[in-house]
């Protein structure tokens, strides 16, 4: 509930800073499997739209859907996208059934000058994705585990056929996101700063997932603000 | 002059960018689409990205190797202003038609069928007007550079969630062959689709990257849904390796093939160079399609062969290969098995190869008069002229039935006689004086057996009179023997060639004795010479000379082992007849020598009888006298 709220704030503050948001589609995910291919399809896509320095594209064929993506050649990226993920699915483990989200930033770096209250190099959010995940726990799931034997033998074969039905479904979802991603990508390009000549990912970017506390994750989008050093919140 | 100067090189700079755009679209598409043009880095290495090549570094998307065809379409498309029109074309099984069309059907397959399932429409729109930012923007086309780098993310990333990559990435699997296939088309002008084609396809555009005066779009007409199409994997041909083709030396060379009637598959080529249905006819100036560009997804293990379409079940392994020629000669008249199953294997039907191996039986030649048969412009195999038993004591025996080949030989005949007897010198002067003659003469040899078993009667002078004469006689030119073949032309052409007067009276006397399965041709023949002839008798010591002459004529003996052909084994005559003095019997120089000796002692006898005569005569006289 009140991540809404705050998300709407937060829209509207990133709309002055000309930063900007794309909110996708919510995705309904029960299975770490599903969240992990969901966030890499997702992230990995987002990321080589944005990523307009030299790049030899690279096609993944997701383990569980029947998608391919495109990555940058670029081990980093991808091991910084693993790592994120793997904090993500530990964090849901804590939180079941709970939205989330994941957020994926652009941002430029400036040097500002030093000032009385900050010295920090500023940060520059041109660019936002949130990517939104509706996870769920299946009642059946917990039968699963705690009586094993049962859904075995019992019913089982319509476990595996609503399981499925939900994959094929999210499938379509994901399809769907996807889709999404190329459209903002090519509507909004007049905010994308300068591309330098570099390899593989141009710019900066920040992955941000839900910390461990459940009103923390407003605090780090309110820290985000801050660090970006926009004069209405400092005021 | 500055701004003009750099108003110039900015106006130049966007129309590369432009040319460029399209180009790498173009990569793009048919990269993700047609797998004989995509790229396979299967092995795993590929090479920095700050190393490739500065051509692929264009929008900064490395993409590898442009194929060679889409360097000829950059140089097509020179016109940037000119739309470039993609179609991605899947060709698939249609509904089966009739029993009756099996031409490239095997089992049921159906008819293929082309069909538009993406069209990419690349452009640059030129606007009206130039907008007045141009002019304060000097560095707009790095702008646009930069737009048209997202833009062709996105079309990179949509190629591979568009229905069709699916397809694309089955037949790029060399595990498996299907009964479909992609092939592509580029024009500068977009056929019409077909109202079915129109009605399930759906549209979708790209944001356009604006540029001074106009803007960079792709948009796309596509199918949602390839469900409704026969897609399936092919059930692969097992590899027929035949044994017994023709050239192999297991296989008789006299078999007539059938026709075979496997799953090979008809014009699989000449169908590739067919396009849509709706397509532009080939020779259109702006029009560029993929006919030949194909992989073979239905060839296993053959990814780089150009292949037949999907619809066809998969060649044989073998349709690259003929049958290798081991003789290393041309078999003339011979083509390799065809794929084209309409062509019956009945139209490889011809007459017995040349071959070095020897025909079946020698006998057979002439029993069936094949060598006259066979002569009909074609080569033929080398006749085995049954040579009498050459001894000496038999030298002069009649032929008789002992002789293995003595029914296989036409009746002797003045003619025949002297032909046997030409025969007969070429090897006893040691050499063989016949020109040289085509195929067509091969069933002159048959005039050489008999003149080889003339030789057996050539005592029996009294018995026949004909025979000896023309055995006598027979010291006319070799070539004579050619006179036998079944072609007046070269009949004639030897008559031309020699200039002796033919002394020999041609006999068709013995021709009732031939054999019934004897051809119209060889009596033909015997007629031509007969005429040719008419009246060649001569006195013996005219016959004498012309035989002299000929032993003096003809080259020596030692000559001829050295012009031995390898390719006759059993026969004794070669086959194959050598240039003039060239041609021997390294076997027959000690027969050819006796032969001369008996020609030495018939000279002698006959000049001694003629010499005791008077002589006894004379002495008769006065004997009679006393008496």
């Amino acid at each position: 509930m009140t991540d809404i709220d705050f998300e709407a704030q937060v829209y509207s503050v990133h709309d002055i800073m000309n930063c900007e948001v794309c909110h996708l589609k919510e995705l309904e995910v029960e299975e770490h499997s599903e969240i992990r291919e969901v966030l890499r399809c997702i992230l990995h896509t987002i990321v080589f739209h944005r990523a307009l320095g030299l790049v030899r594209p690279k096609d993944k064929d997701s383990e569980l859907f029947e998608i391919t993506y495109v990555q940058c050649e670029d081990s980093e990226l991808e091991k910084k996208i693993e790592e994120k993920i793997d904090l993500f699915i530990f964090w849901v483990e804590k939180h079941p059934n709970k939205k989330s989200q994941v957020c994926l930033s652009f941002y430029e770096v400036k040097n500002n000058k030093a000032t009385w209250f900050t010295n920090k190099t500023e940060r520059l959010y041109w660019e936002q994705w949130y990517i939104n995940l509706n996870i769920t726990k299946h009642p059946k799931a917990h039968r699963r585990k705690s009586h094993h034997s049962e859904v075995i033998i019992g019913p089982g074969d319509c476990v595996m056929e609503e399981k499925s039905g939900r994959q094929a479904a999210l499938e379509t979802s994901l399809h769907e996101v996807l889709f999404q991603i190329i459209k903002f990508v090519n509507e909004k390009r007049d905010h994308i700063p300068p591309v330098p000549n570099v390899e593989g990912v141009s710019f900066p970017y920040e992955i941000t997932i839900p910390s461990s506390s459940d009103s923390t994750f407003g605090m780090d989008m309110f820290k985000r603000m801050l660090q970006t050093g926009h004069p209405t919140m400092l005021s | 002059m500055a701004l003009q100067g750099s108003s110039q090189s900015e106006s130049g700079r966007h129309e590369q960018i432009i040319s460029q755009f399209l180009l790498k679209s173009l990569h793009i598409i048919l990269d993700s689409r047609i797998p004989s043009l995509s790229r396979h880095d299967l092995s795993g290495e590929l090479t920095p990205v700050s190393r490739v090549r500065k051509s692929d570094k264009w929008f900064n998307l490395v993409l590898g190797e442009r194929p060679a065809s889409l360097e000829d379409l950059n140089f097509w498309h020179r016109n940037v202003m000119d739309p470039m029109i993609i179609d991605v074309i899947l060709v698939h099984e249609g509904p089966s038609s009739s029993a009756t069309d099996d031409l490239y059907t095997t089992s049921g397959v159906g008819v293929p069928v082309e069909t538009v399932i993406e069209r990419w429409v690349v452009q640059y729109e030129p606007s009206g007007t130039v907008p007045p930012q141009q002019v304060e923007a000097p560095a707009s086309y790095k702008k646009m550079y930069q737009k048209a780098i997202v833009l062709l993310r996105s079309l990179y990333s949509i190629m591979r969630l568009l229905p069709a990559y699916r397809i694309f990435k089955q037949l790029s699997s060399l595990n498996q062959t299907y009964n479909f296939d992609l092939i592509y088309k580029v024009s500068s002008f977009g056929e019409l689709l077909s109202r079915a084609e129109e009605k399930v396809m759906k549209q979708y555009s790209f944001a356009p990257v604006e540029a001074p005066s106009g803007r960079l779009s792709i948009s796309l007409t596509y199918q949602p849904t390839l469900s409704g199409f026969n897609l399936a994997p092919s059930t692969p041909v097992p590899p027929n390796i035949i044994t017994d083709y023709v050239g192999s030396p297991a296989a008789d060379p006299l078999k007539v093939f059938p026709c075979t009637d496997k799953g090979i598959p008809a014009t699989s080529f000449s169908f590739r160079r067919i396009h849509s249905p709706t397509s532009v006819p080939f020779q259109r100036p702006h029009s560029w399609s993929s006919g030949i560009h194909r992989v073979a997804p239905f060839k296993q293990n053959h990814p780089l062969c150009g292949s037949p379409p999907a619809h066809h079940t998969p060649p044989v392994p073998c349709h690259s290969s003929s049958p290798p020629d081991i003789y290393g000669y041309r078999i003339q008249g011979y083509r390799p098995p065809s794929h084209k199953k309409g062509i019956s294997f009945d139209e490889h039907q011809l007459s017995p190869p040349f071959l070095p191996s020897p025909s079946p039986s020698p006998p057979t030649y002439f029993s069936s008069g094949n060598p006259f048969r066979t002569a009909q412009g074609t080569e033929t195999a080398p006749v085995s002229i049954p040579l009498p038993n050459m001894g000496r004591n038999s030298r002069y025996t009649i032929p008789n039935s002992s002789d293995p080949n003595r029914h296989s030989l036409p009746p002797m005949s003045p003619r025949s006689t002297r032909l046997d007897l030409s025969s007969q010198e070429s090897p006893s002067s040691g050499s063989r004086s016949f020109r040289k003659t085509d195929a067509l003469r091969s069933g002159e040899l048959s005039g050489f057996a008999q003149l080889y078993s003339g030789q057996k009667i050539f005592k029996d002078s009294k018995d026949d009179s004909g025979r000896f004469s023309g055995i006598v006689s027979s010291s006319g030119s070799p070539r004579v023997g050619f006179s036998r073949s079944s072609s007046r032309l070269s009949f004639q052409d030897d008559l031309d060639d020699c200039d002796f007067s033919y002394p020999f009276v041609v006999d068709d006397v013995d021709t009732s004795d031939s054999q019934t399965s004897r051809t119209p041709e060889g009596k033909e023949a015997s007629e031509s010479t007969s005429q040719a002839f008419p009246s060649a008798r001569k006195s013996q010591d005219a016959a004498v000379g012309v035989l002299v002459h000929m032993l003096r004529t003809a080259p020596p003996l030692r000559q001829d082992y050295s012009c031995y052909s390898s390719q006759t084994s059993k026969s004794e005559f070669e086959g194959e007849v050598g240039s003039g003095s060239g041609f021997c019997v390294p076997r027959k120089t000690t027969d050819a020598l006796e032969e001369l000796k008996s020609y030495r002692e018939m000279k002698d006898l006959l000049l001694s009888q003629s010499g005791t005569r008077v002589i006894k005569k004379e002495e008769a006289k006065p004997t009679a006298f006393v008496g």
